[in-house]
């Protein structure tokens, strides 16, 4: 046991491995959770890797932008709303565009709406008003907004962005590469940028004590502003491709709703404290996927669709009451 | 010259006397904000400023009112209930399906749905310390599952509820005073008695302030944690039982336009998100803000889209209101 410990002390790659441990057991789950998926299926092949990935895309987009809000010490429940903003106006405005202006609308939404939020962090800052508070109210703003720019479901996008988010550019079946590379790309340089570069470390400096990041001479209110326009940047992302997949724009706040509320889901079940300072990016890619693969795969097991939520709410509590649990065992030990 | 600067100065020192004033007695801005988007109200829609006026806002403040008791109670801990409305909606179902069985029965069925969520939800967050809002998340989507099954099986056809019910929810005592009301106004004065008077209240405020102190004092915080979310339960179940007698009948979206409403009703009546501060009186003005704002916003009739954004930058303001107003204090 000690010398396991000292190996470890001295041994920088598995000590990086322990660190992430939580991480790398997420995606462990996921790639269990794949295979098992493969033997429940007749077929299973590039269509199936196709129709995962591109479906957990917006979730995914959604959950790396409220990680990153998280680990700064705020919470966002405005992405969804901006999620809906942001598919609305691509819907409405990209139909029948040539691919210039559509590769610019959607340019323009990614920097418009992360200033959009950056202005919500701004805001959050000047008031002293809790972040929750504040995100609750703007979501409302945000969907109403929505609402009024695309008041029926509608629109519609180029077949170049829906082969850029889906792999076809139809939207059905098509390459699992783009998707794939869409997914792991902005996950991963996220997830980098956040731990190696000097203003995600302060990120993580503001989340982890606030106080103590201020008087070492960060500027604590520059780092929620910028974590909020990330949140925006990756909402805008999220809103684009729910556009690419579905071929049309939807207002609905139901569904700004839930894809908020399973954004915090996949951050927490990614191992990032809602006390914020603590965990990786990179696990909320896994567990976005998984989240959204629990349901085809409940659905082949013979599993129908509302007992299929059950074991979804029910998964996601058990996991963290065993977390919790291991957490109440060790102080208990110690 | 110097007689004018000594009148400005004492202006702007009576000005600052009226702001400490009320900063140290928030609650009288609150109502000051009721009565204004009243009386606006009632420019608006002339009708409005009458008895019916006032029946009218309480009705509709009642549901949410208690709701809100359920947030401010969870809140005033640290903790939070996103599973109120689906716990409403489902005690609302089971009270409809118990209705053949007389009202009694109907009610008790109702609220014990409430307290057995309720204490799942505080066996999750107290005792496996699982944080408040993914406890409830996940219960809110288990209980959307569940009922949504059961709907079309167990519970299937029961979406009448008993006539007492609908008189408790819709009717009113000696035709005046709502029935609903009269059942907030009890579970008010519960409440606040709790919350001021009792010795749990007092826990509740502390473990909300500082809970490894409470801890340290002997106390076993999970006990009342888990009997405050039990409370949330019960209340939540009340407040779904008054809505399913208002409709008549009972359906799933009941209850789910409430969710965010009840929070933003503690949160712009000053109770702390991060638990310790706040209390119900504040809640119950901000339920009547919301409510009366609700009534505007369907008098000015501008759309769903327009009231929604409104909707959200009041509540905004009134609570960046509240707590510039508070913090120079």
């Amino acid at each position: 046991m000690t010398n396991a410990l000292a190996a470890t002390r001295t041994h920088p790659a598995l000590r990086a491995l322990l660190r992430n441990s939580w991480v790398l057991g997420v995606w462990l789950l996921l790639g269990a959770l794949l295979l098992w998926y493969t033997t429940l299926i007749p077929v299973f092949g590039p269509f199936q890797i196709t129709s995962i990935t591109k479906n957990s895309l917006p979730l995914v987009y959604l959950a790396i932008g409220q990680a990153i809000i998280v680990i700064a010490g705020g919470i966002d429940l405005s992405l969804g709303a901006l999620l809906l903003l942001s598919n609305v106006i691509a819907a409405r405005f990209m139909e029948g565009q040539p691919v210039g202006v559509v590769a610019a609308i959607g340019l323009a939404l990614i920097v418009g709406i992360a200033l959009l939020n950056a202005l919500t962090g701004y805001i959050i800052n000047l008031s002293g008003v809790p972040d929750i508070v504040v995100t609750l109210a703007t979501s409302y703003i945000w969907s109403g907004l929505a609402l009024w720019i695309l008041p029926s479901p509608g629109g519609g996008t180029a077949p170049e962005m829906r082969w850029l988010f889906t792999g076809s550019p139809s939207g059905i079946g098509g390459s699992y590469w783009p998707p794939l590379l869409m997914m792991l790309i902005p996950g991963l340089l996220v997830a980098l940028w956040a731990r190696t570069s000097r203003p995600g470390l302060t990120l993580y400096a503001t989340g982890s004590n606030r106080t103590a990041a201020q008087l070492a001479g960060l500027n604590v209110r520059r780092a929620k502003i910028l974590a909020y326009a990330i949140g925006g940047a990756m909402a805008a992302l999220a809103g684009l491709a729910m556009v690419a997949i579905t071929g049309t724009g939807d207002p609905r706040f139901a569904v700004g709703a839930s894809a908020t509320l399973n954004s915090v889901a996949a951050v927490v079940l990614g191992g990032i404290a809602l006390t914020g300072g603590v965990g990786n990016v990179f696990g909320v890619v896994a567990t976005g996927v998984t989240l959204i693969m629990l349901n085809p795969i409940l659905i082949a097991m013979g599993v129908n669709s509302n007992n299929a939520q059950v074991i979804q709410g029910v998964l996601i509590a058990g996991v963290m009451m065993v977390g919790g649990l291991s957490a109440v065992l060790r102080e208990r030990r110690s | 010259m110097s007689g004018e600067t000594r009148i400005v100065t004492g202006r702007a020192y009576r000005a600052g006397k009226a702001q400490t004033w009320l900063a140290q007695n928030p609650l009288i801005a609150l109502v000051i904000v009721f009565i204004a988007l009243f009386l606006v109200t009632g420019a608006v829609q002339p009708n409005f400023l009458s008895v019916n006026g006032v029946r009218n806002t309480l009705l509709q403040a009642a549901p949410l009112g208690i709701l809100a008791a359920a947030q401010t109670v969870l809140m005033l801990t640290g903790g939070i209930d996103l599973s109120v409305t689906m716990i409403a909606t489902g005690a609302a179902y089971v009270a409809a399906n118990q209705s053949p069985n007389g009202a009694g029965v109907a009610i008790l069925a109702g609220v014990l749905v409430g307290l057995l969520i309720g204490s799942i939800n505080g066996v999750g967050v107290a005792v496996f310390r699982v944080n408040p809002l993914i406890m409830t998340l996940a219960m809110s989507g288990i209980l959307l599952g569940l009922f949504t099954a059961w709907t079309q099986t167990v519970l299937a056809g029961s979406t009448q509820v008993a006539p007492f019910i609908k008189l408790l929810g819709g009717g009113a005592w000696m035709g005046s005073v709502p029935y609903s009301v009269l059942v907030w106004g009890g579970v008010a004065l519960v409440v606040i008695w709790l919350l001021r008077r009792s010795g749990w209240g007092r826990l509740i405020y502390a473990i909300g302030d500082n809970e490894i102190a409470v801890r340290l004092a002997g106390v076993r915080v999970w006990q009342v944690r888990l009997s405050a979310y039990m409370l949330s339960g019960v209340l939540a179940a009340i407040a779904g039982i008054l809505l399913g007698g208002r409709t008549g009948a009972v359906d799933l979206q009941l209850a789910g336009a409430f969710l965010l409403p009840s929070v933003a009703a503690a949160v712009i009546g000053g109770t702390s998100i991060f638990g310790g501060v706040g209390g119900y009186t504040g809640t119950i003005l901000g339920a009547l803000i919301l409510s009366v704002l609700n009534s505007l916003l369907t008098f000015l009739n501008v759309g769903q889209a327009i009231q929604q954004m409104v909707y959200g930058a009041i509540v905004l303001a009134l609570a960046w209101g509240y707590a510039s107003l508070t913090r120079r204090s």
